[in-house]
């Protein structure tokens, strides 16, 4: 067969005769491999098999059915020939994993269904049959003819009835009604010819009272199953309609998350962001609905928002491609927005765009495609810097010249062309520097940098066992997997991977103090990227001790420090790491910027208020290649054992600092002082520690030892502005109104922007001038009469005493002058459960005017809450108090009522204010007077 | 068939011989557990209950009835009652409660021969609207039922006098997406398709698909009708778009041969309308799923709404044995698990894995 006889084939597709047999020069490879047509492979394949199962004439070849198949799978991936008999799978076929998968979630399956068939059957007992929300019963026995064209002459009107019979039937008859039902029927009977197209008439929601609650989420469960498939088929109309139905059922997160998104298709905006907004209440965290709340936002064209969710997106998963792209679109079209209307957009958004621009790619790494100019590069390629610090290692020896920079290229082509370039000169040094640096340090850690295989080869061969400098096996193998997560952005898992290298280093005693040096550096790396500065902070000072003048712990701290705002220090970390290495670009670019902010700040001499830089010993400065003095690691090793110590005496601190934060967020600020007492004991200088007991003794009322506080935290932090507000308050709380005044002026010099702290300003220098009024003009600062002050601060409209507690209280008025905001304050209190604020809110409310307060709002739960604020806070510092109020408080209207109601737990609490009011003993009130009032509750 | 393992595959996960020929197999809903009904060889009825339990199905309970079973469903019972409304060969309509199967809670004699096939709608939460019971039978009836009703049927589908009599193989509801809309489609041993609308009480389309119609299933009962399968006697069967009627061309279809022979039943999947197992008469199963069209309806030349056809594509293939699969019925509360019958004299429970990620 010549080649000319082939192309006759092919240029003749439609000669080929499809009902003959096939001739027998086709089953060839030349002449199938150059077939087009489809069914006439079929066929050749067909001939082929059945020469292979009957007839063999032909002869059988296998290879050649093989090649033909393949070949049609090519042409036509779902032609009919290429289905195969394959018989039924068994356990066998599956791999064990996926078997033992499958059996186990069956189990899991059977014996939930187990219990749910348990539950209903229980149910069943109770309800037999009560379904009154059946439809009745249809008309009885309707006949329908089985073939059409009996329709018209046979058909039954189903709302057909018989005329009336009798007179009193027709009084009776609506002639109205009739009509318009023949009107309707008639329209019934010429349906327009598309049927079911329009909208379906759905109900959206479903009375799901009658059903029990395994039932409801089956039903929920599958009403969202039925808008999925309706979704999918692009009906998102219906889909919206099931999903309500769903969520009529059951409320759940995943029916408003679609809900939400087939909102977003059918261009429902404010419907959509209601969804969002329902779905991130249930669970703030849900990337979907952060990603649809954006696109929402993006369409309603508020960028800014929608940046602000992508940006908590990436932060989560850096890796989802969605949010990326959505965030390119939305930042182009920012742009645009700004290009076009630059006139009416106030400079300050577009600054906070910056720093939002900022925040975007510290979060997000591995972002493509993200255009990056000015002010952001140079705060990005030090965050490369960190990321690449894996990865160039394995290259310090010099040898891996060119791989590194290919890799740094690979990064490098979506950030502005300069600034990678310089970049990646840099980097390599940087990475070379501290191989070498290493390599110098110790004996037998010397292979810490060069050895570490650090999972960063872009993930090819990942050798996790891999031995990294002194370190045993199972810790480097926890660093080495910390960094693999730390490459793929998973920062919380490689912290953890960090933290338990650290914490079986100190275990295991070895002394090597580069490997440790790492272990901090990196961990501070993924603190970093948390948005943990404190943290990094931490970590990057105990790598540095380890290793004084490092590189990277160094650029670390002076990043963390710089989104603290702490400029001054990280300047000075920023200029040392220049000592260091000159050619840090990133660190030259933030050197740049912080100076321009400092000037901002501090003025002109702003040189003055820096701390000292350190300087850099020649041995330490990277393009130098004399060893470290071996003086300085042993000194390193020797503090080693003593930071060991710390280091536990650190944990069990930071534990404390936890638990009493904790306390404060439930208000309950005495627990919390012994807290935070406990953590000074620890660590006596650490500023937030005081600032945070201040706090709970301005909450407690404690003016004094707040005040005492707040120096000490000075002491320690002389620019502290917390401490600074604190103080002032403390010394409103004294009275000093002129020592506040200059507290909160200080306050105001350093954050011209605290508002708080303005209106504090304006109160106290009323009241300043009040006192000084009120009492003799010769001492201004002294003994003021108290019930004068009161009287004054009584005055004060209410706002004063709202800015006067902040935090959990900030918005409970605790100084109420009439029973409206009594009634605010109280609800506000008991919204919170904050029996604390009510018992303060007791405390200055005289008890006589309680019942005038209560009296519109006195409900069960509201005697119950005061019952309880009276026991927990009040009864202790004054049970005089608690009884005067308790001997008002029954006065109020409709109070027997209200006592009627109180439910059981209540009542308990009741009881037991009565208890311990009873044992305590008092000039005020005898036993028996408290017994008589208990008579009057119980 | 490259990547074979991101595939769904159909696992034969237990087998049981019986004793007796299967004519219908269906899950109890919200449990593990199963129920055969069937036809001993002295001619009597029976009906068991397997539990499935540690990859075993066990026989829980046995009971034999005067007449042989030929279909059952518990389609308008309630999720706590789930009671089982059977057809037997002599005609009855029996409603069981399987807690106390030895008296029926509702019996009527529905049909003067074998009732064919069975559906319910308005249970278990499936369907707005009252519950009702549709059967055909081989006396060419189709009746509705409602278990509060007894002894005659809600609805009656019958040839007018003087007309033919065909055996009706199929009955299914569907289109019950409301209190007031539903309709019944039934399927004849001639290859007619009738669809009737049970509130304006008419036949509101019919086709013919030239072989005999083996089972009908809209691919949900409860929502306004989107598609239907019809499969046929020789092998092939065809999706119907039910979304829009022309009022000449009536729905659009597409149709597939996939089997050798008979297709003897079709079941949508509950978890996921689009997908959908045939049970063939060589005893092979094949899991397809249909594909929309861009646009699911166009204006023809009049300028009326015409429906657009998908497509339908295999997904999988499996030959179980040489005998027909007679029923098959997937669990409604776990996605993957069905059950089916053979003329083997055995039942099966397979599993179906990757169906969550079609």
């Amino acid at each position: 067969m010549s080649a000319d006889a082939f192309s006759s084939h092919q240029n003749q597709p439609t000669t080929v005769d499809y009902t003959g047999k096939v001739p027998v020069e086709h089953l060839d490879y030349d002449y199938i491999e150059k077939c087009k047509d489809v069914k006439y492979l079929e066929k050749i394949l067909r001939a082929l098999r059945y020469n292979d199962v009957v007839s063999g004439e032909e002869g059988i070849y296998p290879h050649l059915i093989q090649f033909c198949e393949t070949h049609l799978e090519k042409l036509d991936p779902r032609s009919r020939a290429l289905r195969k008999e394959n018989p039924v799978a068994t356990a066998a076929s599956l791999s064990h994993e996926e078997w033992s998968q499958i059996v186990d979630e069956l189990n899991t399956w059977q014996e939930e269904t187990k219990k749910n068939e348990a539950s209903l059957r229980h149910q069943l007992t109770f309800d037999d049959l009560v379904n009154e929300n059946i439809p009745p019963v249809r008309r009885s026995n309707s006949f329908v003819p089985l073939s059409q064209n009996s329709i018209t002459k046979d058909r039954k009107n189903p709302t057909k009835r018989a005329l009336p019979r009798d007179y009193r039937e027709w009084d009776k008859f609506n002639v109205e009604n009739e009509c318009e039902l023949i009107d309707g029927n008639t329209a019934n009977n010429d349906p327009p010819a598309s049927l079911n197209t329009g909208p379906p008439q759905i109900k959206t929601n479903v009375d799901a009272s009658s059903w029990s609650q395994p039932e409801k989420l089956l039903l929920a469960n599958r009403e969202k199953d039925k808008g999925n498939e309706a979704f999918r088929a692009n009906e998102y109309e219906e889909a919206v309609a099931y999903y309500s139905r769903s969520l009529s059922i059951a409320p759940s997160v995943a029916a408003y998350n679609n809900r939400a998104q087939a909102e977003i298709k059918l261009k429902q905006w404010d419907k959509a962001m209601e969804d969002c907004q329902k779905v991130l209440e249930l669970e703030p965290r849900n990337m979907k609905a952060l990603l649809r709340r954006a696109t929402v936002y993006k369409h309603m064209g508020n960028f800014q928002m929608a940046a602000e969710d992508l940006r908590m997106v990436l932060m989560e998963e850096p890796q989802n491609t969605a949010a990326t792209q959505l965030l390119c679109q939305i930042e182009s079209k920012n742009k645009e927005c700004q290009r076009e209307g630059k006139k009416i957009i106030i400079q300050e958004v577009e600054e906070e765009d910056d720093s939002m621009n900022e925040e975007e790619q510290t979060a997000c790494p591995v972002q493509p495609s993200q255009p990056v100019g000015g002010e952001e590069s140079s705060a990005t390629p030090d965050e490369r810097g960190d990321m690449g610090n894996a990865q160039k290692k394995p290259h310090g020896r010099g040898d891996g010249g060119p791989h590194s920079e290919s890799n740094n290229s690979h990064h490098g082509h979506w950030r502005s062309k300069g600034s990678s370039d310089k970049y990646k000169v840099s980097q390599e040094k940087v990475a070379n520097g501290s191989n070498k640096r290493g390599s110098t340090a110790s004996v037998p850690g010397d292979q810490s940098g060069s050895s570490k295989p650090a999972g960063g080869n872009t993930g090819e061969t990942v050798n996790l066992d891999a031995p990294c400098g002194a370190l045993p096996p199972p810790l480097s193998r926890l660093k080495n997997e910390g960094n693999l997560l730390f490459k793929n952005g998973q920062f919380a898992d490689a912290l953890g991977k960090y933290s338990e290298a650290i914490q079986g280093y100190t275990e295991s005693g070895i002394d090597s103090p580069d490997d440790l040096c790492v272990l901090y550096s990196n961990r501070a790396a993924c603190y970093l990227k948390d948005g943990n500065s404190q943290e990094c902070i931490q970590d990057c000072t105990r790598a540095l001790e380890l290793q004084p003048f490092s590189l990277k712990p160094l650029l670390r701290r002076a990043m963390a420090y710089e989104s603290l705002e702490r400029y001054r220090k990280a300047y000075v970390d920023y200029k040392t790491v220049l000592q260091i290495d000159m050619s840090v670009q990133a660190a030259h670019d933030s050197v740049n910027r912080i100076t321009r902010m400092l000037i901002e700040q501090d003025g002109p001499d702003w040189r003055e208020q820096l701390p000292e830089i350190p300087l850099v010993p020649l041995s330490a400065q990277q393009h130098r290649r004399e060893e470290l003095p071996s003086a300085e690691v042993l000194q390193a090793r020797a503090e080693k054992a003593a930071r060991d110590a710390e280091r536990r005496a650190e944990v069990r601190f930071t534990t404390l600092k936890q638990e009493g934060n904790e306390f404060v967020k439930k208000g309950q600020h005495q627990d919390a002082v012994g807290k935070y007492t406990e953590c000074l004991k620890l660590k006596p200088d650490e500023c937030a520690i005081y600032t945070n007991r201040a706090l709970c003794y301005l909450k407690l009322e404690r003016f004094t030892e707040a005040k005492q506080d707040c120096d000490a935290a000075l002491k320690l932090e002389p620019t502290n502005k917390k401490a600074f507000y604190r103080r002032a308050m403390a010394n409103k709380g004294l009275k000093d109104y002129v020592a506040c005044s200059s507290d909160l002026q200080e306050v105001l010099q350093q954050d011209p922007n605290v508002q708080e702290a303005e209106k504090e300003l304006e109160e106290v220098t009323v009241l300043l001038r009040q006192s000084l009024a009120d009492s003799s003009p010769a001492k201004p600062r002294k003994t003021v009469p108290i019930t004068e002050v009161e009287g004054d601060e009584d005055m004060t409209p209410a706002p004063n005493s709202e800015s006067s507690c902040r935090g959990d209280n900030s918005t409970i008025n605790l100084q109420p002058t009439n029973a409206y905001e009594f009634g605010q304050s109280l609800s506000a209190a008991r919204f919170s459960r904050n029996t604390a604020a009510c018992a303060e809110l007791l405390a200055s409310t005289p008890p006589e005017t309680l019942p005038e307060f209560l009296s519109t709002h006195l409900d069960g739960h509201t005697v119950s809450f005061i019952m309880q604020a009276l026991d927990s806070h009040l009864l202790e510092k004054d049970p005089n108090l608690v009884y005067q109020h308790l001997n008002h408080l029954h006065t109020t209207h409709r109070f027997s009522v209200v006592l009627m109601l109180l439910e059981k737990d209540e009542r308990r609490h009741m009881t037991q204010l009565f208890e311990h009011l009873s044992a305590v003993e008092s000039t005020e009130f005898s036993k028996n007077d408290v017994q008589n009032l208990a008579n009057k509750y119980i | 068939m490259s990547a074979p393992l991101s595939k769904p595959q159909i696992i034969a996960h237990i087998q049981k011989s019986l004793n007796y020929t299967v004519f219908d197999c269906k899950w109890i809903p919200s449990s593990a557990k199963f129920v055969c009904l069937g036809n001993f060889p002295r001619g009597t009825g029976v009906i068991q209950i397997y539990e499935v339990q540690h990859g075993d199905a066990q026989l829980i309970r046995e009971v034999e009835k005067p007449k042989p079973i030929k279909c059952g469903t518990f389609g308008a019972t309630s999720l706590q009652q789930r009671h089982i409304a059977t057809g037997d060969f002599d005609g009855n309509l029996n409603i069981w409660n399987l807690e106390m199967p030895d008296i029926p809670v509702y019996n009527v004699k529905a049909h003067k021969e074998i009732v064919n096939s069975i559906d319910g709608v308005g249970g278990l939460g499936i369907g707005d609207g009252a519950p009702e019971i549709v059967t055909g039978s081989r006396d060419g009836t189709v009746k509705v039922w409602d278990p509060r009703q007894k002894d005659s049927p809600v609805a009656n589908m019958e040839p007018m006098e003087g007309e033919t009599k065909r055996d009706c193989w199929t009955v299914a509801f569907g289109h019950a997406f409301n209190d007031q809309d539903r309709c019944v489609c039934a399927g004849y041993d001639n290859g007619d398709i009738k669809l009737f609308d049970l509130r304006n009480m008419s036949l509101r389309w019919e086709t013919n698909i030239k072989n005999g119609v083996c089972c009908v299933e809209f691919d949900r009962k409860d929502i306004n009708m989107n598609k239907l399968v019809a499969t046929s006697l020789e092998g092939k069967f065809h999706v119907f778009d039910m979304r829009t009627q022309h009022p000449t061309k009536g729905f659009a279809s597409v149709s597939e041969k996939a089997h050798k022979s008979t297709v003897w039943q079709v079941r949508h999947l509950p978890q996921n309308r689009d997908i959908f197992m045939t049970a063939g008469g060589a005893g092979n199963l094949h899991l397809w799923k249909y594909e929309y069209p861009a646009q699911r309806n166009k204006k023809d030349v009049d300028g009326v709404d015409v429906g657009v056809a998908g497509s339908v594509s295999l997904l999988q293939n499996v030959t179980l044995s040489t005998q027909p699969i007679a029923s098959l019925d997937w669990s409604p509360d776990k996605q993957g698990l069905c059950v089916c019958s053979g003329f083997d004299q055995s039942v099966r429970v397979l599993i179906t894995t990757k169906l969550n990620v079609l």
